[in-house]
């Protein structure tokens, strides 16, 4: 678990967090993942396949995330990820990270434009 | 958001553009192709799936990848291979690797030093020819210019002699000493040379002072990976009942001939131009070819490569352009500093894994008969019925996947074994 404690020191990198994102909705193969992380960004990222699997590969050694199921559709493997308790601790602890950065910008912000110092 | 995403992957299949079966055929096998840059463990699963999303990915009546996903697919399968290295080298096939880099990189040292102190004492001649240069005593203008040499190369017979004898903590400590020795001559050579190429300098730096001192000309990523392979691999002897005498000789002739290719050439013409951008290539290809023809051969020898190939990039940085710098030398010198320093952390990790391997076999057995007693009846038949070893906790690890998997194709579990829980797997 090095990983875990590491990234528990770091700040999580942008597609694993909206990989995490994506499957804290439910188990999703690794085309619905692309799709899913490029809605939840706003259309700004959109994830290549190369990146996608090695992050998924990083957080399965983890075990913030696990094969589901698998399925042929269209003659084609498809495998499912969901996401493991550990990683929706992880998680949720990035987005709370990330919440009070954005509330500590957000704050000086509004001082700025009421004419104080940030 | 569950059922949103969840649907909208299962209606995947169907949104796909109707496709020219040819291109897409055409296409595929290009995907398959640059999937070889990912590791086998990784392609064995992962392979089908991502050519499923690179395909269902593509735009309609593409044939070819796009610049963006071929550069992408490349660097992250290289950046996976990166990531296994130390894993790579913690197996079974990289600690013997570790141990015939023990064994050909000291001797393959010594030699180009050998060759080096040839070099210059060839010079030495030339340049006060009265003076007898192959005598015995080695007469005092020759130690001159290359004194040091003499020293460090009696080192790494040393060293290679200790090894051999079994030796191998005193083999490692010597080296190591010449090394970091050789890694602070660099060092200095480095700052030399970019005060040259900057017209900067200190002015209570004694730049010449290194010319005097006991470093030698040691090749700092071979002498790298001689030091850290003696002091963290099974050793030498290993390596040599791995290899053998006659593939062992073969390895240090064909990297010596390869490493070594600059000053060989000099030795036979001294007036050829190895300062040359097209000659310096010329020897990063025979030491590739040194390489590929004396060590890839088997899991071990492939390691063996790979490692030894470490060796190539100080080579290669000679090719890198810089504009408005009067020298290039600082490049290979730096890359030469950082591969030599970046061999450690690898090797120390590698040592690690090693080291867990072997207190993993040698912990005392779990008693899965308590662990897990539901399951204990079954999971002995399965062990008994397909003659698998369940007496370590490694083995017991390898044998509850074994079963995990039959339980998975039957479709009597939903969970993929290899990620599921393992009560025998270290957490």
């Amino acid at each position: 678990m090095i990983y875990v404690y590491d990234m528990k020191k770091r700040s999580m990198q942008e597609p694993t967090f909206l990989i995490l994102t994506a499957l804290a909705a439910g188990p999703q193969h690794g085309y619905g993942i692309i799709t899913d992380a490029e809605r939840i960004s706003g259309g700004v990222t959109r994830l290549q396949t190369g990146t996608l699997y090695m992050a998924l590969d990083r957080l399965s050694s983890a075990r913030l995330v696990e094969p589901d199921r698998e399925e042929i559709a269209d003659g084609r493997l498809r495998r499912y990820y969901r996401l493991t308790d550990e990683g929706a601790t992880l998680l949720g602890a990035e987005t709370e990270r990330r919440h009070a950065s954005a509330a500590v910008a957000a704050q000086r912000l509004r001082a700025r434009l009421a004419g104080g110092t940030a | 958001m569950s059922a949103g995403g969840t649907g909208q992957a299962a209606g995947q299949g169907g949104d796909m553009p109707a496709r020219d079966p040819a291109g897409t055929a055409a296409l595929e096998r290009r995907y398959l192709r640059l999937l070889r840059c990912y590791p086998p463990s990784h392609r064995a699963f992962h392979r089908e799936e991502m050519l499923g999303v690179l395909l269902a990915t593509a735009r309609p009546g593409q044939r070819t990848p796009g610049l963006g996903q071929t550069v992408n697919l490349a660097a992250c399968g290289l950046a996976i291979r990166v990531r296994r290295i130390p894993g790579w080298l913690a197996a079974e096939a990289g600690q013997d690797a570790l141990a015939v880099v023990s064994l050909i990189a000291p001797a393959v040292v010594f030699i180009l030093l050998a060759l080096g102190w040839a070099v210059n004492a060839a010079a030495g001649a030339r340049v006060l020819p009265r003076v007898p240069v192959w005598t015995p005593l080695l007469p005092v203008p020759v130690l001159l210019f290359s004194g040091e040499s003499v020293v460090v190369m009696i080192a790494w017979l040393a060293v290679v002699v200790l090894g051999l004898t079994g030796r191998q903590r005193t083999a490692a400590k010597i080296a190591f000493i010449s090394l970091t020795l050789a890694l602070l001559a660099l060092l200095l050579v480095l700052v030399v040379l970019i005060q040259q190429v900057h017209s900067f300098y200190f002015n209570t730096f004694p730049g010449e002072l290194f010319q005097f001192l006991p470093f030698g000309d040691v090749p700092v990523v071979l002498a790298s990976l001689a030091a850290c392979s003696l002091a963290l691999s099974p050793g030498p002897r290993r390596g040599l009942a791995i290899v053998g005498w006659r593939r062992a000789c073969l390895m240090i002739a064909g990297l010596s001939a390869g490493f070594g290719f600059p000053a060989i050439v000099q030795l036979v013409n001294p007036a050829a131009p190895i300062w040359d951008l097209a000659f310096r290539l010329l020897g990063v290809l025979a030491i590739a070819v040194a390489v590929a023809v004396t060590c890839v051969r088997g899991p071990v020898g492939r390691r063996v490569a790979g490692l030894v190939a470490a060796g190539l990039l100080p080579g290669l940085a000679v090719a890198i352009p810089l504009r408005d710098v009067p020298a290039v030398f600082p490049v290979p010198v730096l890359v030469s500093l950082l591969a030599a320093v970046l061999v450690w952390p690898v090797a120390i990790i590698s040592w690690r894994g090693r080291a867990e391997r072997r207190r993993r076999l040698a912990e005392r057995d779990l008693d899965f008969t308590v662990v897990y007693a539901e399951v204990y009846a079954e999971f002995q038949a399965f062990c008994a019925r397909r003659r698998l070893p369940a007496s370590s906790t490694r083995q017991l690890e390898r044998a509850w996947d074994a079963w995990q998997a039959g339980r998975f194709r039957r479709g009597e579990i939903s969970q993929w074994p290899f990620y599921g829980d393992n009560p025998f797997r270290p957490r």
